[in-house]
């Protein structure tokens, strides 16, 4: 992949990101706190963002989500869970909906 | 008798109807809104169509203990958990918002509901009133439902060390045999 393209991209994906977000946010606020593991001012911000604004965060050459397994041993025990997928669905929901909560405190 | 406001009334009765069909039982209705108890039988009646299951509410704090009900109620608390410190929605709001994410998990993962709305209802009440609280498990990191007294030094989620009969229920083999014999 060219440099060109990997930017294309991510701007395209910072894009879809900022604007499911404040859709979601629009819709319901509590809800999309809970899911996109935001605490509400930040919820507040995008909210309230202009789609200059959303553009020119875009295409800043950075990827504007952050990947939620930091956790190099969660991610392992989840991804190599070989008992019952449902199960391993329950667990990542368990540790994600923790998580979020963890990062306010 | 102090005058009682509509637009109040109107509020309790759109929540009380939500609250019913999420399948609340009269006792949660009761101490959630202010409607008189014959209003809400009536309610009751309306958007069910029967009479609502009568006696006690189950009180006992060990159902949330044993291996499932734990892993579901978990969930539970924790989304309303993350519900309640992120953003300003408190209440039975809050419980409310909990419990339709906790049914829309359900739907994606094509899992069983294992928590009624009445039992996610009196879950919250328990820790509001520190009958139980949650501990981190030692593997994991996650937070899970526990009794306060016990010790939890060294905790090990049911997850992370799972009970060696732990979901092997009569419908498990059931289901197993009946995909077994669809096979051959």
């Amino acid at each position: 992949m060219k440099l060109d393209e990997m930017l294309d991209e991510m701007r395209d994906v910072n894009l879809n990101y900022l604007m499911l977000a404040q859709s979601m946010i629009q819709l319901d606020k509590t809800t999309a706190v809970y899911r996109l593991g935001i605490c509400q001012d930040v919820a507040d911000l995008i909210e309230a963002l202009t789609p200059a604004q959303i553009l020119k965060l875009a295409g800043s050459g950075m990827l504007v989500s952050r990947f939620r397994f930091d956790d190099g041993v969660v991610l392992n025990m989840l991804t190599g869970y070989t008992k019952d997928r449902v199960l391993a669905h329950s667990h990542a929901a368990i540790l994600m909906a923790s998580q979020a909560v963890e990062a306010m405190a | 008798m102090s005058k009682k406001s509509l637009l109040t009334e109107m509020r309790d009765t759109q929540l009380a109807i939500e609250l019913i069909e999420l399948g609340a039982r009269p006792q949660v209705l009761e101490s959630e809104t202010t409607l008189s108890r014959e209003r809400l039988l009536k309610l009751y009646k309306e958007v069910k169509g029967v009479s609502p299951p009568k006696g006690m509410l189950p009180f006992s704090t060990d159902w949330f203990l044993t291996w499932l009900p734990n892993v579901h109620s978990s969930l539970f608390i924790n989304i309303h958990r993350a519900i309640t410190r992120n953003s300003d929605c408190i209440g039975i709001e809050a419980v409310l918002k909990s419990y339709r994410l906790y049914q829309e998990y359900l739907h994606t993962n094509q899992n069983e509901a294992v928590l009624s709305f009445t039992r996610a209802w009196t879950l919250v009440r328990f820790f509001e009133s520190h009958m139980l609280q949650t501990a981190a498990c030692r593997d994991c990191g996650g937070h899970f439902v526990v009794h306060p007294d016990d010790l939890h030094n060294h905790y090990v989620c049911g997850l992370c060390n799972m009970p060696a009969r732990a979901g092997k229920t009569r419908k498990a083999k059931a289901d197993a045999q009946a995909a077994q014999m669809a096979a051959a």
